[in-house]
């Protein structure tokens, strides 16, 4: 079914999101659960390093959008930092990390290996990985070990045109795609709250519900060692 | 949403003050926020005690104008000092040109206050109801994030494209363009002289096909010249193109539809020209631009040196809006000093632009070991054209003993808010 009276497109790789009366609240909980999901206390300063079109970011505060009552910020009773993820920003977020201590730095995959050696050039490698969470954001699974880069602490599964959103969860590693907001049939995931496209999990394993006191009714994502970057 | 009825009645009145009521209006707002830093906010009551001014002795703006001003370092150097427990729970950061960034605190109020200038400058420009608005990213800049809330209360349609403002989304956002078709647009004038860039290849679509159905185009991160804007207009086929500007530290200006100059939000911000004596010059005498936010939220500036260069326009615009009005000309970082005079990339563009067969080309000051050879350099994109007339325009109207052009052919230099480079960083043809 189609969202009523968009207000808010987004163009996103693949696709597009659009979002009706109501609709962003729905996906501001969503993630703030995510972060829950991926062990981000309340009370959280979280800096995302993404393009203001991905949910991830413009769902990060009421500030940010209209019709968003709570964003995550809101919904955490924390901070949101604003870091868009073109190259050029990415080189001062080093600077913005000496000044400001952040609980959670999440960030595409795509510019992570810019910012770490952005982090060791200015050296503050070292200093940031003792401070905080490093959340990489990915697609369609989790990226290969990379020395060269400063080591995740979570990954975050985005599938943008499905509008995917799968946290890795603190207690069994795999990523839980929550039940009422996703549904899975064969390898196949589609979204039960946004007409969006399902989406094939191309690789990963497929766990049915019971598999994680976590969150015990949805289905999970697992991904052999080397997948998950170990 | 937010209940914004009475802020709203607050600023229709805002733009009919008399200049008197205005500045009796601001004189208070300033009371107001230099007593809320004073007391809220240790950084600024140092500060103030050691230059022995305090908000009780406010009483004009010449009372103000005694505050110290204060630097990007100051406030870098400040840290938690610098605090205000109202700052709010968004940050954005300031683009680090002149150094470190500056994390920006933006609450629920503040930016109520910043949306309603917003709603405002988009009137201006043209917005009506029911239109859909292609914006800029809503984490690129404070200023863009309310831009998504006034679209939304003037009644239209917000759409977003996929990636950021560099050369590297233009395809990003002609496909958005292309999808959504938008009647309103805002983005940076370095992207959109990017997308016409890019159009000039053979297998792309010329770009006025694909703004075709745009009404009005708002550009920030470039001072427009006439000519630059008549450009964008005529490549693109749009009714208008609009110059809004404002900083991270709480400048909000919007052009109206007479171009004369982008006009002050003046129940937002106190801007003021300050010469390198600390005094304020006359309107059409270019100075340091400082800011002042009338906002109690988010972080608080109060004369905040800025560093663009920037000048009050002389006299009253005949468009009826009572706020004063300000070009900023560029920065340090958008400016080389040749002997004594500091000249903007804008003031070069001026020049060359007189050439109609030069306009759109990008133009780089190229920033000499010594600046007291009293040699302008400037690089231009494309072939030579009329090198010797250039060179004499460049020379009378900038007041430089000797200018030189360097012409660059075949390579091409992305158009991006970084104006100048040094001569170690390029290296140049031969000219």
């Amino acid at each position: 079914m189609p969202t009523e009276n968009p207000y808010l497109c987004f163009d996103v790789p693949g696709g597009r999101l659009a979002f009706g009366a109501g609709d962003l609240d729905i996906w501001a909980e969503h993630l703030a659960w995510c972060y829950r999901m991926m062990g981000i206390p309340d009370g959280a300063t979280i800096a995302v390093q993404d393009f203001g079109s991905s949910p991830i970011s413009f769902l990060g505060s009421s500030l940010l959008m209209p019709g968003l009552r709570r964003g995550v910020a809101e919904r955490i009773d924390g901070r949101f930092i604003c870091l868009d993820a073109s190259a050029e920003r990415v080189t001062l977020t080093p600077a913005l990390l000496a000044q400001l201590a952040v609980d959670a730095l999440v960030i595409r995959e795509d510019v992570l290996e810019l910012l770490s050696a952005e982090l060791r050039k200015k050296g503050f490698a070292d200093l940031a990985q003792r401070t905080m969470k490093t959340i990489v954001v990915f697609g369609d699974e989790p990226p290969a070990l990379n020395p060269a880069r400063i080591p995740p602490s979570r990954y975050f599964m985005h599938v943008e045109n499905a509008l995917l959103l799968a946290p890795q969860c603190v207690k069994c590693e795999c990523f839980h795609l929550r039940d009422g907001f996703y549904d899975v049939a064969g390898r196949m995931i589609r979204n039960l709250r946004m007409p969006a496209p399902a989406y094939g999990l191309p690789r990963g394993e497929l766990f049915p519900p019971s598999h994680c006191a976590e969150g015990i009714r949805d289905w999970c994502i697992g991904w052999s060692p080397r997948g998950r970057g170990m | 949403m937010r209940d914004t009825t009475s802020s709203c009645a607050r600023n229709d009145v805002i733009e009919t003050l008399s200049g008197a009521q205005l500045t009796a209006w601001q004189t208070g707002r300033l009371r107001e926020v230099t007593s809320h830093a004073y007391r809220e906010v240790p950084f600024y009551r140092k500060l103030w005690d050691r230059a022995g001014v305090e908000p009780g002795m406010l009483r004009s703006l010449e009372d103000f104008a005694r505050f110290p001003t204060i630097s990007k370092h100051d406030l870098v150097q400040a840290g938690d000092c610098w605090t205000n427990p109202h700052q709010g729970p968004v940050a954005f950061s300031t683009r680090g040109t002149s150094g470190a960034p500056l994390l920006v605190w933006l609450s629920a109020e503040e930016e109520e206050a910043y949306i309603q200038p917003t709603m405002r400058g988009f009137r201006w420009a043209g917005f009506q109801s029911g239109m859909t608005a292609l914006l800029m990213s809503p984490v690129w800049h404070r200023l863009a994030a309310c831009e998504a809330h006034a679209i939304a209360r003037l009644g239209g349609r917000c759409a977003f494209f996929w990636g950021s403002m560099g050369a590297e989304f233009t395809d990003s956002f002609l496909h958005t363009l292309s999808s959504q078709r938008p009647e309103f647009i805002t983005t940076t004038a370095p992207f959109l002289l990017s997308l016409i860039r890019r159009s000039h290849g053979a297998t792309s679509r010329p770009p006025h096909e694909l703004f075709k159905g745009v009404r009005s185009v708002v550009v920030v991160g470039l001072p427009l010249t006439p000519r630059m804007r008549e450009f964008l207009r005529d490549r693109l086929e749009v009714e208008d193109v609009f110059e809004r500007g404002g900083t991270q530290e709480g400048a909000a200006i919007d052009e109206c539809r007479l171009h004369t100059a982008p006009h002050v939000h003046e129940d937002v911000c106190y801007l003021e020209v300050l010469d390198d004596a600390g005094v304020r010059v006359a309107p059409g005498v270019r100075g340091r631009l400082i800011v002042t936010k009338l906002s109690t939220a988010g972080s608080v500036f109060v004369r905040y040196d800025t560093e663009d260069i920037a000048a009050f326009a002389a006299g009253e615009c005949a468009c009826g809006c009572g706020f004063c009005r300000l070009k900023i000309y560029g920065r340090p970082e958008s400016s080389v000093l040749v002997g004594d005079r500091l000249i903007t990339a804008y003031d070069v563009r001026m020049c060359i632009e007189e050439d109609p067969a030069l306009l759109g080309r990008n133009v780089l000051l190229i920033r000499e070991a010594n600046a007291r050879a009293g040699v302008l350099t400037v690089a231009v994109e494309g072939e030579a054209r009329d090198p010797a007339k250039l060179q004499a325009r460049l020379r009378e109207q900038l007041g430089v003993a000797t200018a030189e052009v360097v012409w660059l052919g075949d390579l091409r230099v992305n158009w991006g808010f970084r104006q100048v480079l040094d001569r170690r960083e390029i290296q140049l043809p031969r000219s």
